[in-house]
């Protein structure tokens, strides 16, 4: 008896040691959380960002812009998931399967003007109401011209 | 019975509110250009629109209330319009697009969630506007005075409190903000991708930051009071990628970090004082002519904290420093070493500025500043100034007080000595 209880609880802590952790977004807290790259409270919570790094510590980001420049400066081995806030729904989607929206009329916290959707079709139905606008993919960020564009 | 009766009739008639028959919409419409509107005391409920040069001018007591999310007076592509002397409440005060030589007077504007939101203004002149915002938390309100892709703008003579934003300033050419107040708000000024900014002669007290300024070129920012900014995340002012900033003759005292510059280059930071920081200056990735020259550090548990690059200090006055002045020029010695073990790894880590008075911290602190001194390394002084005016002063004597003085003590001992011999 006591062999199979052994046998049961090596079985679930090999099984608990080998699968895949998940990483989840968190809450943002308004009174402490700043953009860990531009240092600006996040008070416009509907176009925030998030990293969720390895260690179980999370970045926070005020800007799609400023999630990118951190990646951009130390890279992702240490990124366990990377979030953003959809515009239209306030809802955290995954930074690398959102499609993106940008034009320079768009404000967003460092007037970078560009805006995350889940799916085509939200960021489609989105420039069609706005009358404007221009996709971009996630690989398109990393060479995007992060800036104000006059 | 009947005198309560009467008392509560009488409170109830007094505090009901009085609605004025005005009707100002009705008028401005009417008004020729250039028409002055003048206001009658009295409660107006409405959202005005302007579109044509006039001045509408209030007495004592005149009160403009928004109704829903429309502003209380709106102005769209009008050139000189003039709002002068009145009361606005409201969700919103004023919202101004596409005008050129817009006056705003005397006004106060109470709970709005955002006050003053212009855009695409220019010419635009501010003065004497008190703005208090509700009582919330800052990432619920809006903008006290908030401009938007405009040129030559004045912002004076304004008391600001309970916004998030007390003045925001983005994509602006030509800005003076002079004499302000701005409390209790997210930042008193944030510049945003501006050009040839000033921000003179303001106080700044108890927000969270009080100068944010960020991708902006060219600014000016002097003889302002930057105090009590001490929160976890606070500064007194914070540049994040600015080129070409000038900060001389303030006061930043009692603030979790003076200056914070991130990303920035050719800084000036000359004759200010600090006083009483947790840290005075903190920069990283700044470049190398940004210079501190000519301030004063008192009491600051730390001078200065930098990355690698650091930042050139010069002939500054350190009340920590202990060197001496031999050949009586009032220039130290030896250099004065502002590096901190601590301070650096405070950059990485924001979260041990909790430990920075401890025993422990303090000890290592000292041990930086022996060891270091001959190490040739980023910020330190070499020319570090003594106080000049610590001679001793010339002693006014008042002749008739000393003789007094003297006479009551020689009389004093001649009692004593009498009372001995009886």
């Amino acid at each position: 008896m006591k062999k199979w209880i052994l046998i049961i609880c090596v079985s679930c802590l090999l099984a608990v040691g080998c699968s895949e952790k998940t990483f989840k977004p968190r809450d943002i807290v308004n009174e402490t959380d700043v953009c860990k790259v531009c240092n600006m409270s996040i008070v416009h919570n509907e176009y925030a960002g998030q990293i969720a790094l390895k260690n179980g510590d999370y970045e926070m980001f005020d800007d799609i812009g400023c999630l990118i420049e951190y990646i951009a400066a130390n890279g992702d081995e240490e990124v366990g998931a990377a979030f953003i806030k959809d515009a239209k729904e306030n809802k955290w989607i995954d930074v690398s399967k959102a499609t993106f929206v940008y034009n320079k009329d768009y404000w967003t916290p460092m007037n970078y003007g560009v805006l995350a959707f889940e799916t085509q079709e939200a960021a489609q139905s989105w420039m069609t109401t706005e009358g404007k606008g221009q996709v971009l993919t996630y690989e398109d960020l990393s060479d995007f011209n992060w800036g104000i564009h006059q | 019975m009947k005198k309560i009766g009467c008392v509560l009739l009488f409170l109830l008639c007094i505090s009901s509110t009085a609605y004025a028959k005005f009707d100002i919409q009705e008028a401005i419409d009417r008004a020729e250009p250039g028409a002055v509107i003048n206001i009658p005391a009295g409660y107006y409920k409405g959202n005005l629109i302007v579109t044509k040069n006039i001045t509408l001018r209030g007495e004592k007591g005149t009160e403009i209330a928004a109704v829903g999310e429309k502003p209380a007076i709106r102005i769209e592509g009008a050139d000189a319009v003039m709002i002068d002397n009145m009361t606005l409440s409201g969700k919103k005060g004023i919202v101004a697009s596409e005008v050129e030589g817009l006056a705003l007077r005397q006004l106060k504007i109470n709970d709005v969630h955002s006050a003053v939101h212009i855009q695409h203004g220019e010419n635009v002149h501010i003065q004497h506007v008190e703005i208090v915002g509700t009582q919330a938390h800052y990432s619920k309100k809006g903008n006290g005075i908030a401009i938007y892709q405009s040129e030559k703008i004045v912002v004076e003579d304004s008391n600001i409190k309970h916004v998030q934003d007390g003045i925001y300033v983005e994509e602006v050419d030509g800005i003076v903000v002079q004499r302000n107040t701005v409390e209790n708000s997210r930042y008193g000024t944030h510049f945003m991708y501006t050009e040839n900014a000033k921000a003179l002669n303001n106080t700044y007290a108890s927000n969270v930051t009080g100068l944010m300024v960020m991708m902006t070129s060219g600014i000016t920012i002097k003889d302002n009071v930057v105090i009590h900014h001490n929160d976890m995340n606070g500064s007194g002012a914070l540049l994040y990628d600015v080129q070409r900033a000038d900060l001389a003759f303030n006061t930043m005292k009692n603030n979790r970090t003076a200056i914070a510059l991130q990303k920035s280059a050719e800084v000036q930071i000359m004759h200010n004082h600090f006083q009483m920081n947790q840290t005075a200056i903190e920069g990283t990735k700044v470049d190398d002519q940004t210079v501190v020259e000519n301030n004063q550090f008192t009491g600051n548990i730390l001078t200065a904290r930098s990355d690698q690059q650091g930042y050139r200090l010069s002939s500054n006055y350190y009340d920590d420093y202990v060197g001496t002045d031999l050949k009586n020029n009032g220039t130290g010695d030896v250099p004065y070493v502002a590096v901190s073990s601590f301070g650096q790894w405070m950059v990485q880590q924001p979260v041990y500025q909790y430990f920075v008075a401890s025993p422990s911290v303090v000890l290592l602190t000292s041990l930086d500043q022996q060891i270091n001194k001959s190490a040739r390394t980023v910020l330190v002084d070499e020319t570090p100034k003594l106080m000049k005016d610590q001679s001793v002063k010339k002693v006014d004597m008042d002749i008739a007080q000393f003789l007094l003085g003297l006479f009551f003590i020689l009389s004093s001992v001649w009692l004593w000595k009498r009372g001995l011999m009886e």
